[in-house]
Parts: structure tokens; sequence; C-alpha cells
């Protein structure tokens, strides 16, 4: 207790008072007087006396140093000392201050970035109950389920507090700003109730509320929605939405922070699954009683206690009952559990690996920069080895000089990081805000929260530690003696031993990331290139979706067809069709399709292909090349028989020929023979990544599909066709809302985005690197020509030609800058599998790109040596021998 | 720069305990005399080292300071016993002979 009191007794002495130091000296004082006294009545001579009375105390000084230490906190002192001390040294170099501080703002601000993204997506829990319960479904081939399966694994587990399914719904919403069409969620009864989340207004819908289909048009808003869309109306619970042109309920509102349990997919309202066949609105089997539509996204709270192995083993135990029951849709079927949020691994693998390879480079990037710094620390340490000897030669510790140096290492990194996170902070704000080029709402909350703090502390005193570790070693090793008495002059031949090597990681790190750059930037360049299968260039669209819009399917055909009709008319245009959804847009479906000539094909036959529902004229509008065979009329309609184009791979992958026309498959299982009357080029589908994938093209009078989009090529610029375009369909129907309109290569945005953000990035890292590493050498180089104007000067005075004079400048620089390049490239060459998953099309082999990075990182040294170089070449030998 | 054990501070606090409690409010110089005259002057103290302890008493507690004057009509800064100063002087006294007691058992001469 005493202890504490002691404690506090000396926290409250530390503002050190003049008074405090008076009264000291005064005690001491009036302590020597009375001594003195006493001594001269003793007997002794004035001088005697007091210098025996200086003697008992044992030296003012001293007393007062040990009553000083026992007064306050000496360790805090000496830390504000160091601190106040470090300050002063820092302000005094303005320039190099700066330098420093920008550098590493920029390497730790980036990885701060990168961390951002990783806590958005892979950290931060979802706002709801409990998160660290809840589990996502995934299948061996898919990572959705159909709807009858989860009904199933829903009413028959034991390890599963409760089981929700989801879907992503495009739907037609009226509000007061008009029809628009908008992306929501359906969802299963018990969904809210299992996530825990509660309403901010109103109520949520529950299992009671969800029980048959049709019967509970009911929607929850999201909270963003409510302020956006319907102007924050306090009254609006109890409302009614006319959602594809039917009457629903409002019956309540979202908090604001939650956005669903996909992290990537903010829908902007709620609608009970048994409302499916109105909002989806297919015509057909009814998807709710599908067993073979696998699209249903299922997410589970486990039981408290139950680990995820219990609850696996428990849905296997399940998946071998359905394979029993229903063997034609569910044979082999297994389950897998992920992480929720980034629709299992079909996002969450690919956003890990790509954050994580992210995350590396940014890592490298600080790595540079702490190079850079610490190469220009051991620079200054030398200069200041004279201050530094001094100090110990009076007395200092070691230990203290040595603190003192890692206290401004310290306040660097610390002031870099502040300014780093500033910038992380804004760029992960502008982030957040971004919106992808694509008509689907993607967006991520990237604000950062306590975890990326945390990170960009650690990441501070980490870097201080490395940068700064090499200084204070400097510091601590000064032989005092030597520098007073030599005057610390290097002539620079061994002393520079670790500069060298921090020159050279530097350019190995600079070189790996230029080579990141050039190689991604060109793997653009090839994706630009490559076919696609048709021709953009020319095309626009424009999307609506009819059955949406409560058309029946009689009407949405005449509406196409009239559609069609009017806008071939139109001056200007070459070619006209439409169909259900083009090539690369974010709408695909696929089928399996089986050969023809198995008896009783199995499930395990199948070959899944991509298909489109197409007009007569199609091909011709997007540029498709038809290989044999020929196209649709408009007489392929439904009393035709069963017709479809294929792709040259369908033709190769499933009947294993190179001509298919005349031959036949099964869509589906125990589907009807379907005859193939054309054969069209390869091209992409689904992703740029896909190689030679089968697709498959229905004759739309055959197949109908109300969900349309509306291709034209012609000779006008794309806005104008755009504008004629959604003119003749207002003529036809001024209520319908149109999406996704433009010309084509826009929308293809969408399909771009990866590859092009990739590139983006990494050029910037790419920069970034090219930025750090010419500091780094420009400095290196300044400071030895500096060290070295003595020698240069009397080398020039002796005859030395120019040439010499910059062999002896430039000469260690160069090669140093060799073999730096010489390991960047193994680097490079080593890492280049990871760039490659990055990038598409990026190959680190490519020789025209490794040659673009070396002569990249000669310019560097070059220009970044250019001036100090010039500097020493115009060195008059005169003056540098007169000073110094 | 001595080293000073915390042995010799502990007892240096004691004997600056025990002459306040016997003498009353007494200045640094005073105490420090009065602890060599009372040992006999057997114990030759370094008078530097009774500030900071007096200092380290004061922090916790066991002893007040205020400036007054001297015999001599100087200002000198007097040091006094607080209650719990006292207090503190008893638990330690009390120590000390049990200590002193446990050891003589040990040195003295085996009674068997």
């Amino acid at each position: 207790m005493r202890q504490l009191r002691a404690w506090f007794q000396r926290l409250r002495a530390l503002p050190i008072s003049e008074q405090s130091e008076r009264d000291l000296s005064a005690e001491l004082e009036s302590h020597l007087q009375m001594h003195i006294e006493d001594n001269l009545r003793a007997g002794m001579s004035a001088d005697e006396a007091r210098r025996q009375a200086l003697l008992k105390l044992g030296g003012v000084e001293q007393v007062k140093e040990h009553y000083r230490e026992r007064r306050g906190i000496p360790l805090l002192e000496t830390l504000f000392q160091d601190l106040r001390y470090a300050l002063r040294m820092l302000r005094r170099s303005p320039g190099f201050t700066a330098v420093a501080v920008l550098s590493l703002a920029l390497g730790i601000g980036v990885n701060a970035l990168v961390f951002s993204v990783i806590n958005a997506l892979l950290l931060r829990p979802l706002p709801v109950e409990r998160p660290g319960q809840l589990v996502f479904l995934e299948n061996k081939s898919f990572n959705s389920q159909s709807f009858p399966n989860y009904r199933d694994l829903r009413d028959r587990n034991t390890t599963f507090s409760g089981l929700v399914g989801y879907r992503i719904a495009p739907m037609e919403l009226e509000s007061t700003g008009g029809a628009t069409r908008i992306w929501g969620l359906l969802a299963t009864g018990n969904y809210f109730d299992v996530l825990g989340v509660h309403p901010v207004m109103g109520r949520f819908f529950h299992p009671a509320d969800d029980l048959r289909p049709r019967e509970s048009p009911y929607a929850v808003l999201s909270y963003n929605a409510w302020r956006g869309r319907f102007g924050g109306d306090p009254a609006i619970v109890g409302k009614t939405v006319r959602i594809n042109r039917l009457p629903y309920t409002v019956l309540g509102v979202a908090p604001p922070d939650f956005h669903g349990t996909e992290l990537w997919y903010w829908p902007e309202l709620w609608v009970p699954m048994m409302m499916e066949p109105q909002i989806e609105n297919y015509t057909g089997t009814g998807w709710l009683d599908n067993r073979s539509t696998w699209d249903t996204w299922v997410l589970g709270r486990l039981k408290p206690g139950v680990s995820g192995a219990k609850a696996l083993a428990n849905l296997n135990t399940i998946a071998a009952e359905l394979a029993r029951e229903h063997p034609e849709n569910n044979e082999g079927l297994q389950f897998k559990l992920a992480k929720p949020g980034l629709a299992g691994d079909y996002i969450g693998g690919p956003a890990r690996a790509f954050t994580l390879g992210v995350l590396g480079l940014a890592a490298l990037v600080l790595l540079a920069a702490c190079a850079n710094l610490a190469s220009l620390l051991t620079a200054r340490a030398a200069d200041r080895q004279r201050e530094i000897a001094i100090r110990l030669s009076i007395g200092a510790k070691r230990s203290r000089v040595v603190r003192q140096v890692l206290t401004e290492t310290l306040v660097l990194s610390l002031a870099g990081g502040a300014v780093g996170y500033g910038l992380a902070f804004l760029l992960s704000e502008a982030l957040t805000r971004w919106r992808a080029p694509m008509d689907f709402p993607v967006q991520f909350d990237v604000n950062p929260d306590w975890r990326v703090f945390l990170f960009a502390l650690a990441v501070s005193i980490a870097a201080a530690s490395l940068f700064g570790a090499a200084p204070a070693w400097r510091a601590s090793r000064t032989d005092a003696n030597a520098v007073l008495k030599g005057g610390g002059a290097s002539w620079g031949r061994s002393r520079l031993a670790f500069r060298d090597l921090l020159v050279v990681l530097q350019v190995a790190l600079c070189f790996v990331l230029v080579a990141a750059c050039l190689i991604s930037l060109r793997g653009l360049q090839q994706t630009l290139k490559m076919r696609l299968g048709f021709e953009p260039e020319d095309v626009s669209v424009v999307g609506f979706d009819l059955g949406l819009a409560g058309y029946s399917d009689e009407k949405s055909r005449a509406l196409q067809q009239r559609v069609l009709e009017t806008v071939e008319q139109l001056p200007g245009v070459l070619s006209a069709a439409y169909s259900n959804s083009v090539p690369l847009s974010i709408d695909q479906s696929n089928t399996t399709v089986y050969p023809p000539d198995k008896a009783g094909p199995r499930c395990s036959d199948g070959i899944s292909a991509t298909y489109y529902q197409v007009a007569p004229g199609f091909f011709a509008t997007m540029g498709t090349r038809l290989l044999a065979g020929r196209d649709f009329t408009w007489h392929d309609d439904d009393n035709s028989p069963r017709l479809a184009i294929v792709n040259a791979a369908f033709g190769r992958q499933v009947l294993h020929s190179e001509n298919a026309v005349g031959k036949h498959f099964r869509n589906g299982l125990s589907g009807p023979l379907v005859e193939i009357i054309g054969v069209v080029e390869d091209g992409k589908y689904e992703s740029l990544t896909e190689f030679q994938a089968p697709a498959l093209f229905w004759p739309i009078l055959q197949n109908h599909n109300s969900t349309t989009t509306l291709e034209v090529r012609s000779s006008l610029p794309a806005a104008q066709m755009v504008r004629e375009m959604r003119q003749a369909v207002a003529e036809l129907d001024p209520q319908l809302p149109l999406y996704g309109t433009g010309s084509l290569n826009q929308m293809l945005g969408f399909a771009f985005f990866p590859t092009q953000a990739a590139a983006i990035a990494l050029s910037a890292f790419g920069v970034l690197a090219i930025m750090l590493a010419v500091t780094g050498i420009h400095g290196l180089v300044s400071y030895a020509v500096a060290r070295r104007v003595r020698e240069i000067g009397i080398r020039v005075a002796v005859g030395a030609r120019p040439s010499q004079v910059l062999r002896l400048v430039l000469g260690r620089i160069m090669t140093l800058i060799a073999v730096g390049s010489a390991i960047g490239l193994v680097l490079a060459l080593a890492t280049g599998q990871v760039l490659a998953s990055v990038v598409y099309g990026a190959s680190s082999r490519d020789p025209k790109t490794l040659a673009a990075v070396v002569a990249t990182i000669a310019l560097l040294g070059l220009v970044s040596s250019w001036a100090p170089t010039r500097r020493a070449l115009r060195i008059d030998p005169v003056r540098a021998l007169r000073c110094e | 720069m001595g080293e000073r054990s915390d042995v010799w501070q502990g007892t240096l606090a004691l004997m600056v305990l025990k002459t306040l409690e016997a003498m009353g409010p007494l200045h640094g110089y005073g105490i420090a005399r009065r602890i060599e005259q009372t040992s006999g002057n057997q114990l030759l103290i370094n008078y530097g080292t009774l500030y900071p302890a007096l200092l380290k008493l004061e922090q916790e507690g066991y002893i007040a300071s205020d400036w007054g004057v001297s015999d001599n009509k100087r200002k000198a800064k007097y040091y006094r016993l607080t209650r719990g100063g006292r207090r503190q002087l008893e638990r330690e006294a009390k120590q000390w002979e049990q200590a002193t007691a446990i050891v003589a058992r040990f040195l003295a001469p085996e009674e068997q």
C-alpha cells in the first residue's frame, strides 16, 4: 500500500518544478552550513571545515542526482527528454524527415488499406447474433442446393438450431420515383429469427408467414431502401408497395448495418420464399418443388456446443438418404461447410487468394520503404558519430544513447504510420462508395475499424524495429576514442558494406514489383485482344424483364416481336435481334446435356453447357460466325420439332464430332432428343478465364423467356442508338423499366473488371516501388559523393579524366544495381505462379516483358544517380581540398 | 554512483524513524549526527545517502516535512514522525527483535 502511495507521489512530482529544485538546494546548503559551524566550533580552520563537511556529505551534485532519481520516475523523464531531442533533430533536417515520413506513409498506408479489405471480407463478423455459429452449406458440385433438398435438410437434421435458404431475386418495384428494377432477396420464413436480427421499425416475417406458395405477400425493406426509395417515410409499416405489379405489405425495416449474409450483395428488400412463383415468374414446373434446379443458398446456425465436423457428418448422412430416395438428382451428393459471407468458396476462394497475394505485395512495398529508410538513417548515423562519441565520453550510458536513437526511429515510424493510416482511411472510404461498372449491386464496406488501427500500429512499430535496428546497433558500437581522434572520415571502402546490402535489397524488391506491374499490364493487353466469340464493336443493348412487369407469356412474346419490328425500321440499323441474355453478362444459365446414344444415361455422363434463348438474326447481330448448318428462322416455333444451335466445343465434347449438324442430344436426363441445325464458333460465356466451354442456343420461339435483351448492330454512335431503342420500347409500354442499357463494350465492363482492377492495383505498386527506389538510390549516391569530395578533388587534381571520376562514383552503385536486378529476376520468375492466379494471361516467362523490366531498372538507376554524378564531375579540386 | 542495497536502506529508515521518535522533529543534519552518536560512532554513514532515504520515507507517508528555523536562526527543513510512521516503527522494531532472536539461537553454543 505504502509502495503505491510512494509511486503516486513520484508521478505527481514529474512536472519538475523550480520550487522543488530550490528547496533541495536550500536544504543541502543549510545542512552544509550547520556542519561547517560544528566543524569550526571543533577547531578546524574555515577551509578545512568546509572541505570536511563536503566530504562527509559526499558531493553536492551527486546527492542531488540521487535525490532526483528518487523524486521522479527517471525512466519517464529520460523518455520525454529523448522524445524532445528526437523531435528537435528531425525538425533540423526537414528534407530528410519529409522523405522518411512519406516513404513510411506510403508503405504503411498501402498495407493498412489492403488489411482493411481483408478485414471487411474475411475477419469482421456479420452483424448478427453470435456469428461464429453460422456456416454456409456447399456440395461437391455447386455452392447452392435445390429447394426440396433444403426442406429435407431443414426437417431432418439434428445438429442445427436453424437452416435458412435464400435466393437473389431481381424485382420490379414501384416507388415514388416510378417503376425500377431492384435487387432483393427471397428468404425462408425463419431467416431473420435464425440470424437473430431485430427490426428498427415494424416487424420481420416468421416461419408462420411462409407456409404456402403465393399466400404471403409481405416485404421487409432494407434501411437504405427505406431512406432512399421511400424517403424515410415514418408511416411505412403496413403500407402497400407494388412488386412485379402486385401488392405487397411492408412489414418492417431492417437495421442500418444489416445487409444480409452475403458481404458483397446488399439487397433492398426481403420477401418470403413462398412468394417465389410470383417474384420469379418462371413458366414451367414449380421451382419450389424442383429437385433438379440447384440455386438455393443455404446457411445454418450450429446448435451450441456442436462442432462443424459433427454437423457435416449429420448432413452427409442425410445426403446419403437423399441420394437413395432421389437417385436421378442426388446421386453422389456430399456436403461441405464454408464460412458465410462470400457465397461459400465460389467468391471466397478467389477473394482470399487475391487479397492475400496483394497483401504480400504490399508487404514488399513496405520492406522497400524500410530498406530505403535504413540506408538513409545509417548515413545520418555516420554523420552523427562525432556527436555520439562526445556524449559517450562525458559519461552517457551506451544504453541511453541507443535508446535515444531508437526513440527517433519510433517517432518517424509513428508519424509515417499516422499519415499512412489517414491515407488508408480516405482511400477505403472512396472504395466503399465505389460501385462496380455493372448493373448488379456489388458493394463492400471496407471502412477501417479498430482491427485496422491496431494493425497499422503494429506495422509501424515493426517497421521501426526493422529500419531502426541498424543505426541503433551502429550507435552502440561507436568507439568514442577512435572517432574523436580520427574525425571519423571514411574513405568509403569497407564501411559501406551494410548500405550495399540495403541497395541490393531495394533494387531486388523494386524489380519484383515492377515486373509484377508490367507482367499484369501485358496480361491485360492479351485479355483485350482475345477472341470472345462475337464482335462487341458497334453493338448496343437494352434490357427489360416482361415477366417482372406482369406480362403473360403470350403478351410478352407479342411485345418482343413488335419491339424487334419497330427497331429494325430505325435508320442506321444494320441488324437487330433479341435474346434472354448475352455472353459475359451477369445473367448466365446452364443446363446439363447428355449424348443421345447411351441407353439410360446416368447423372455422371452429363455435360454442363451454358444456354441462351435467341431470336433469328442473333448471330449476325452479335458478329458470331456460323461454321456449319443454318441460323434459326421465324418458322422454328412451337409447332416444329425441337431444335438447337451449338458451338464447336459443344460438338466436340458432347458428341465427339467436328460437325454436329444433323446430330442429336438430350437436354436433361429424361428430356427429349434435340436436333442440332447449326454450329457456331467458340467463345467466352461465363468468364474470361474459361477455355472452350460448350454453349447451346435455343430458338426463343420454342423456348420462351420473358427476360429480354435487345441487341442492335448499327453504324450510329452507341449513345444515339440506345436513345432510339429506349424510345421504341417506351412507345409500346411506357411503364416498362429498362436496365443494362449501353454499348456492348460498356456492358462487358463486368467481365473485364477483375483483370483491370488487378492491373491497376499492381501498377500502383510498381509506381510506388519505383518512387521508393529512386529516392533511395538518389540519397545514397548523393551521400557517397558528398563523403568523397576530398578524394575526388585529389584525383582530379592529379589528372583523373571525367570518365574515371564517373567510374569511381557510379561503379559501385551500378554493380549493386546489377546484383539486385539479378536477384529480383530470380524472384520474379519464382513467383510467376502467384501472379498468374491474380491476373489472367500473365506469364512471368515472357522475355519481352522481362527485358522491359531490366531496362526500367537500369533507367531508374541512371536517373537517380544523374544529379549527384553531375555534382561529382563538377567538383573543383581546389575548393574541394580547401574545405573539409 | 554506488549500489545501495535495500537492506541498508531499510535499516537506515528504521534508524531515522527511531531518532525522530526519540528526539521529536529534527532537520536532516541533526538526524545524521544523532544516528552517528547513538551508534557510538561505530556507524559512519555517508550523510548524502540520508536525503534520498528521507524523501522515500516522506513519499511513503511515514514522516512529514516543514520549513522551520533552527537554533542558530537558520532556515532548515524539519522532519517529524506521522502516526503511520509511529505504527511502522513499532512493526519494524518487532520484526528486528524477532529476526535477531532467531539468528541468536543459531549462533548460540549447542545446548545438548
